[in-house]
Formats: structure tokens, C-alpha cells, sequence
């Protein structure tokens, strides 16, 4: 009898340790959002900052001067919402004035002032210290301090985007905290492992194998959040990540994967699916330049007619449907939907095999041996694609993309591999073509690294160089009057000489539990402001 | 003993020498980019790939990087992992309690409940308990961990919210050392333990029972039952005789306290070493997949140097020298 019951004690004892156990209940679980993600941020601090679990957590922890409004416009002073700065003026087309809003604090107390920002400039600029940023702020000539609440900040000449790189690419951080660290010591310093940042939440602590705990700055200057806690919890499986959701232990998941799960969550009552336009764009890029030797040019590919015929043979719409549902777009040029220099007048070329055979038959190839795969000097057009098995969206239009080439006699042969090895081959241009993905940043200027000849020696991986293209995106990144033209017509430069099939412009579906109100997901961040969603108690 | 104890230690230390040597040329020949996941698809500049790239020595030629390697590691270093930035000494501490608690568990339950079974099917040989118990746990062994640790998160967790499809504990709880926070340790420690347990413990039960039913058949069994000892002590007899194939499991399943199952820890997203094994492999953390390989290379030498002792102390017919 005493065994009996000590085992009912046991199971009862486990099957009541429950989220509404006593260690849990210390916890307001209404105020408090579970969102579950791939990884933790480890080190959320502006500076070190290179993937997007890093930048997620520094944008609830470090505040910019401004940040981009709905529209996500980039260019001119208009658009953008006010931060650390409650205002901004120009005193002439070199110069910006940021006011900084004196309310602001950091999380030890201590006011944010124009010397903060103009330290952060001074790390953000050195190219010994972070070289992406000081690479994206090299038109900044100076940055100085006007008293304790103005920044002066001056540019080598002008362009449309001063205020976007001002703002966009800098958080400030606490000088009277980070000046004493040396900067290559920055990341393993107390301050990385505890950050003092000046936005809506504020450091709790990190279980680095588990999760992230942040809470609601009370003292926030612009409104203290509805949220009290945010827990980012890791599961890096994605199955995992819709159990977690299903089972009640969290309360979001960021974009949900595979989409085939949307259905079986907007059937739920109690969660709601949030869809959000990305500045994420896949695409199939063709390499240009010959694999082994990077001198010569592509025996197939360096042809854009051949390249043009290969767009023209995919039915990309069709091939977005069964890969992505409703979840993506077919782009015209490597332009995200929601980017302001998208063309709303070009639509992307429409599948045409006919066309596709006639532009292949006029550079010679053509089916000499009736064996369905198009030949020119007794080669048959052989192509290998180069694809991550890691991404599921993309081996399903690798798939496809083998099928629809060969109603045109191209012969696709898929190289898979994982996502470190599929890079290694990218990167070392070891490919025909190449399943890409790119998350792009707001800014158009962007473009230039990828497909401009500016970028040959960096990520332009495919060698797409048309010194045409240059010179309009050089243009309309420096332009007086309204750069969309040139933009635009940049861009259907780029369509034209098919660089790459752009396949998808991506929307991102999250699923965010209903107490949870005026949600908003950034596209430029998406958990950014999460410090503005209210809580409906009663759900 | 003495001597051979000496001499095994001395041999463990040129296995491990070896398999570090081994491991370290196997990992970075192995194709693929440690840096793909630090930068993800965002766009980086040649020059921060530079940066990133002298920041972890990755630069440098593979004979230089080995020669840094293994001088940090004679002073206990075992570098900083490339995806998390911290040191992989320190990732490999917080680690290990997790994979210990879900292993530590799973061995218990293998070498009590399993071998208890394997004994009971044993003295009931060919019996109706016995072919019942064999078939359960033939199915057992043969169910794939990865299909039966999705049905049990599927229907326990997801359909009938009995136990938590994931994690140490409530995100939601505090780590703060009360009887509620044991609980809920404990409470989600049941799914994973099921899954692990449920395949070992089968394979623990059939080679005990195999290996006991031949110890009933012992001329020194059937003298010990005709000297009229209780069934009891005559179990007990057999039992010493029939335990040494389960030495041997039990040397070959030691290093499950420290890597618990990868795929295991994948689908509860338990925080343990193998999951960091995992991301490490996923990510090519070279550091991380070096510190980790090594961990598991050591316990699996001290399973055979285990195993060996036990032997050795359990059966008087061996002798070391």
C-alpha cells in the first residue's frame, strides 16, 4: 500500500509540474511573450552584430537617432519616425542635426547624450573595428557633439540617403560604459555578457543553450511596454518549433516553415497568423564567368540569350505557387515587392517555351541527336545547380526548375548539399547556377554589392558586370531629384541582361497568440517593436 | 594491476592523441564554410569576411592552425566557438549537466528496469509472459527513436498536453533550486527519457535474458538448486554468471551520459551536448565540434577501461597483468 501510494504521488507530483507550478507563477504569464527561434542572441551588441538574432535582441536593447516609417522609404528626410532623436533639421545638403530627446535614459539611469552617439560613430566608422559598417558609412565626414543633446553630423557629398545611413546603420551605445574596454575586447567584456542598452527592454539574463529573458524598461522614455517579459526560447528544429506553439509553451514563431503548417494554425482559435512583407528574394543566379577559371567567361552562361531563354523556360509563378503558396511573388530584378523602387509598371517576363527554344535554336543549340536535350558542337546544354538541402523552399524549385528546363532540351543536374558546403561552392564560384537567397537591407544602394561591377572581387558571386547598370545605380544612389527613374530604369537593365532568374520575393508568416494586440512585425526588424503591442487580458 | 593499470591509462592517452589528430584534419577537410551561418544570407563585404576569417584563424594554413590548436589545448584551451563567440570550455560546462541528467537517467533505468526484465523473461523461458515480453520488446528495438520520440511529443504533448514537447523546463520558471523547479525538471525530462529508454532498455532486456537463461543452464546452478537453495539465491548465482555480456553494453552505452542522443535532444530541444554537437556540425563550428568530439572520444575510451575493471574485479578467472 505505501509503494502504491508513493507512486501516485510521484506521477501526480510530475503530471501537476505544469507552466502553473509555483516557480512559474512568479511570472505574469499574460504580460509575458514566449517567442520561440532558431538561436540566441549571444552577443546583441550593435557593433558585433552580424546575424539576425543578434540584431533582433539589439533592437529591443539599443534605440536609433530615427527609424524607418511604414512605407520603408530610404531616400530624402521624410518618412522616418523619431527615437533617440525627437527631431532633426538640415543646415545645409552636407549636414544633419539630430536634437536628441532629453527624456532618454539609459538602462543604469544615466541620460543618453550627443556624446554617446558621436563615440558609437567613432567605433561604427573605424574599418579596423567593423568593417561592414564603416564600409556602409563612408560618406559620413564627421560627426560631432553641439552640448549634451545635439549631434552634428556631416557628409563627404550629397545623397539621398544621408538620414537613412544616420540613422539606420548606427545604435548608439553607452559611452561612459564601453569607452574604457578596448574594442577587440568588446565581445568578451562584462558588458557584452550584460548590456546596458537605452530602448523599451532591458537585459534580464541568457541561458545560453536555452533562452533569452528580457523585460520591460519601466522608466522607458516613450511609453513603458505592455509586455513585461519577452523570452526568446531556441529550438532550432522546425517541427519542435510548431510543437512548442501547439502545445501552449509559446506564444510565436517567426517565420513558419514548412508553409504547408499556415493552414493548421489559422484553424486555431486562439493564434493568428501575421503576414509580412520581406526584403528577402530568391533567385537562380547564373554564373558568368568560367568555374575553373574565373579569366574566361562561362562557356554557356556568359551568352545572355541563352541566360534569357532559361528565364523565359520557367514558369515561375506556377513554380512559386507549389513551393510557397501565397507567401511570395515573382520580383521583377532583384527587387523585394515591398522595396520603393519597385517598378509597379515592368512585370516580370511570362513563361514562354516557344520563345525560349528560338532564343537557344538562334545561338546554335538545338536537338542535332533527338535525345530531348539541346546540343551545339556535339555538347549537350548541361547545367549544374547548386542547391542547399537545408532550405526546403528552394530544393522544391531546384526540383522544378530540372522539369520545366527540360521541356526547353536543358539538361539541370542538382548538386545538394548542406548549408555551409552549398556557401563554400558559392563563394568559391563553383557553380553553374545557384540556388540563392539574399535578405536585403531597406536600402536599395545595397544592389550595387551584388550586381553592379563593383562587386566582382565581393559577393557579386555570378559576375554580373554591365558597366550600364553602373552608371544608372551610381546615379540614382547620388541623385538631387527624385531617384525612382533611374532606379527603375537600372533595374530593367538588370531584368533584361538576366543575371539571374529572380524566382520569389519572399512574405514571412508568423503565427502570434490573439491576447497579444496591434501587433506589428518590422519588416527591417522584426521584433523591434514589440514594445507598442498591447495584451488583451481576457483572451 | 598496477602495471596494467598504468599501461591502459598510458594507452587511453595515445587513443586520445590519435583520434584528436584524426578528428582535427577529418573536420576542417570536411567541405563547407564556418562562417555561413555567422553571416546567414545577409550580404557581408569581403573585407569583414576577412576580419571574421583572422578573428578565428581561419586564414591561416592548416598545419598552423593545428600547431595553435594543440598548444591551447595542451593550457585547457579549447578555443572560441565561431557561431556563439564564447569559450568552448565554458559551452561544454553548461552543457554537460543537461546530457548527464537525461543519460544518467536513461542508463539507470536500462541497467535496473531492463536488466530486472531480461532476468524475470529468463526464468520464464518460453513461457506466455516471456513471448509477450519478447515481442513488446522486439517492437521496442526496432522502432526507429526518431519516429517514436515524434509520436510521443505528437500525442502526449501537442494532442493530450500531458507533458512538454520541449525543453530543461518552463521557460517560465527560475532556475532557483526549489522542489517546484526539480518537478518541473523532472516533468520534462519524461518524454525524451521515454524515448531514449524505451529502444535501450529492449536491447538491454534481450541480451540479459539471453545471457541468463544460458546461466540457469550452468552445471553450478543446478548443483546450487540441488544443494535446495531458494530460487532466490539460485537467481542470484546465475545472475553473476549471466552479467558480463551486460558489462560490455554497458561499456558501449556509457557515452550516451555526455551525448544523450543528437537527434533526441533535436526533437525535445533539450540543452544538452548533443544539440550543441548538432548546431556545431550543422554551422561547421570547428571549435565546438573539436571540444565536443574529444569529450565523447574520452568517455568512450573510459567505457572500455570501465568495462575492463569490472571485469576483472567480477570474475575471478581474469587476471591483469
Amino acid at each position: 500500500m505505501p509503494r502504491n501510494l508513493l507512486i501516485a504521488a510521484i506521477t501526480g507530483a510530475l503530471t501537476c509540474a505544469t507552466p502553473s507550478s509555483a516557480t512559474a507563477q512568479a511570472v505574469d504569464r499574460a504580460h509575458t511573450i514566449v517567442i520561440v527561434v532558431g538561436a540566441l542572441a549571444s552577443q546583441p551588441i550593435p557593433t558585433l552584430v552580424h546575424d539576425r538574432w543578434n540584431q533582433d535582441a539589439a533592437d529591443l536593447l539599443f534605440l536609433r537617432l530615427a527609424r524607418l516609417g511604414p512605407t520603408m522609404m530610404t531616400a530624402g528626410d521624410k518618412g522616418f519616425e523619431p527615437q533617440l532623436a525627437k527631431s532633426w533639421s538640415r543646415r545645409d545638403s552636407l549636414t544633419l542635426i539630430f536634437n536628441l530627446d532629453p527624456r532618454a535614459r539609459w538602462h543604469d539611469g544615466q541620460p543618453v547624450t550627443a556624446k554617446d552617439v558621436v563615440f558609437t560613430f567613432g567605433l561604427f566608422r573605424d574599418p579596423k573595428i567593423d568593417p561592414q559598417h564603416a564600409l556602409l558609412l563612408r560618406s559620413v565626414a564627421s560627426v560631432n557633439a553641439e552640448g549634451e543633446h545635439r549631434v552634428i553630423i556631416r557628409f563627404t557629398h550629397y545623397y539621398p540617403e544621408q538620414l537613412y545611413d544616420a540613422t539606420y546603420q548606427v545604435q548608439p551605445l553607452p559611452a561612459h560604459l564601453v569607452d574604457t574596454i578596448p574594442p577587440n575586447l568588446l565581445g568578451s567584456s562584462d558588458f557584452a555578457r550584460h548590456p546596458i542598452g537605452n530602448g523599451p527592454f532591458v537585459w534580464d539574463s541568457l541561458a545560453p543553450a536555452e533562452k533569452l529573458t528580457l523585460d520591460a524598461s519601466p522608466n522607458y522614455f516613450l511609453g513603458a511596454p505592455a509586455i513585461q517579459r519577452v523570452i526568446f526560447l531556441k529550438a532550432s528544429d522546425p517541427d519542435v518549433q510548431v510543437n512548442m506553439l501547439l502545445s501552449g509553451t509559446a506564444d510565436a514563431i517567426e517565420n513558419v516553415a514548412p508553409v504547408s503548417n499556415i493552414p493548421r494554425f489559422a484553424s486555431m482559435p486562439n493564434l493568428r497568423i501575421v503576414q509580412v512583407p520581406s526584403f528577402t528574394i530568391g533567385y537562380l543566379l547564373f554564373n558568368q564567368r568560367d568555374r575553373k577559371d574565373r579569366s574566361k567567361p562561362h562557356p554557356i552562361l556568359s551568352d545572355s540569350l541563352v541566360r534569357r531563354a532559361l528565364l523565359l523556360g520557367l514558369d515561375r509563378p506556377a513554380m512559386l505557387r507549389s513551393a510557397l503558396g501565397a507567401m511570395g511573388a515573382v520580383p521583377y530584378g532583384p527587387v523585394p515587392l515591398i522595396s520603393w523602387i519597385r517598378d509597379p509598371d515592368s512585370p516580370p517576363a511570362r513563361y514562354d517555351t516557344t520563345q525560349a527554344r528560338a532564343l537557344l535554336a538562334s545561338r546554335g543549340w538545338t536537338d542535332h541527336d533527338g535525345d530531348s536535350v539541346v546540343d551545339r558542337d556535339g555538347k549537350p546544354l548541361e547545367l549544374e545547380l547548386n542547391v542547399p538541402t537545408t532550405s526546403a523552399v528552394r530544393m522544391q524549385l531546384a526540383l522544378e526548375t530540372q522539369q520545366f528546363l527540360s521541356h526547353i532540351g536543358v539538361r539541370i543536374i542538382l548538386r545538394t548539399s548542406d548549408g555551409p558546403t552549398w556557401n563554400s561552392r558559392r563563394n568559391q564560384h563553383d557553380f553553374d547556377i545557384d540556388a540563392s537567397s539574399s535578405g536585403l537591407d531597406p536600402s536599395p544602394s545595397g544592389l550595387m554589392q551584388s550586381w553592379s561591377c563593383l562587386g566582382l572581387d565581393g559577393i557579386n558571386v555570378g559576375a554580373a558586370c554591365d558597366p550600364r547598370v553602373d552608371s544608372l545605380m551610381e546615379r540614382a544612389i547620388a541623385a538631387k531629384g527624385n531617384p525612382r527613374p533611374l532606379w527603375f530604369a537600372a533595374i530593367r537593365r538588370i531584368e533584361e541582361d538576366a543575371p539571374a532568374a529572380f524566382m520569389y520575393s519572399l512574405t514571412n508568416a508568423f503565427v502570434v497568440h490573439r491576447r497579444f494586440e496591434h501587433v506589428n512585425i518590422r519588416p527591417d526588424g522584426w521584433w523591434a517593436a514589440l514594445g507598442e503591442w498591447t495584451v488583451n487580458e481576457k483572451r | 594491476m598496477t602495471r596494467w593499470l598504468v599501461r591502459r591509462i598510458a594507452q587511453a592517452l595515445v587513443t586520445l592523441l590519435i583520434v584528436s589528430v584524426l578528428l582535427f584534419f577529418i573536420i576542417r577537410l570536411t567541405p563547407g564554410d564556418p562562417l555561413s551561418r555567422l553571416t546567414g544570407d545577409r550580404p557581408i563585404s569581403p573585407a569583414a569576411v576577412a576580419q571574421l576569417k583572422h578573428l578565428y584563424g581561419l586564414d591561416q594554413p592548416l598545419l598552423v592552425q593545428f600547431s595553435a590548436w594543440v598548444r591551447a589545448l595542451a593550457h585547457g584551451d579549447l578555443g572560441v566557438s565561431i557561431a556563439q563567440g564564447r569559450d568552448v570550455t565554458t559551452l561544454l560546462a553548461e552543457r554537460l549537466p543537461a546530457s548527464l541528467l537525461l543519460g544518467g537517467v536513461v542508463l539507470l533505468l536500462n541497467f535496473t528496469v531492463g536488466l530486472a526484465f531480461g532476468v524475470w523473461q529468463a526464468k520464464r523461458h518460453n513461457q506466455l509472459p516471456d513471448r509477450v515480453l519478447g515481442a513488446i520488446s522486439l517492437t521496442a528495438y526496432a522502432t526507429p527513436s526518431f519516429l517514436l520520440g515524434l509520436l510521443l511529443a505528437g500525442l502526449l504533448s501537442v494532442h493530450w498536453h500531458i507533458f512538454p514537447p520541449c525543453c530543461l523546463r518552463d521557460p517560465l520558471a527560475t532556475d532557483d533550486g526549489s522542489l517546484a523547479g526539480a518537478l518541473d525538471v523532472l516533468h520534462h525530462l519524461v518524454l525524451p527519457v521515454a524515448t531514449l529508454s524505451i529502444v535501450s532498455m529492449a536491447a538491454t532486456m534481450r541480451q540479459q535474458r539471453g545471457a541468463m537463461i544460458e546461466a540457469l543452464k550452468l552445471d553450478c546452478v543446478r548443483t546450487a538448486r540441488a544443494k535446495g537453495l531458494t530460487s532466490g539465491a539460485v537467481t542470484w548465482h546465475a545472475w553473476r554468471n549471466a552479467l558480463f555480456p551486460v558489462l560490455t553494453l554497458f561499456g558501449l552505452w556509457l557515452p550516451l551520459l555526455v551525448t544523450g542522443s543528437v537527434f533526441v535532444e533535436s526533437v525535445f530541444a533539450w540543452p544538452g551536448l548533443g544539440l550543441l554537437a548538432y548546431d556545431a556540425i550543422s554551422g561547421r563550428d570547428y571549435p565546438v565540434l573539436m571540444g565536443t568530439s574529444l569529450l565523447v572520444a574520452l568517455v568512450v575510451v573510459l567505457g572500455g577501461f570501465l568495462t575492463d575493471l569490472a571485469y576483472a574485479t567480477l570474475d575471478p578467472r581474469v587476471r591483469y597483468r
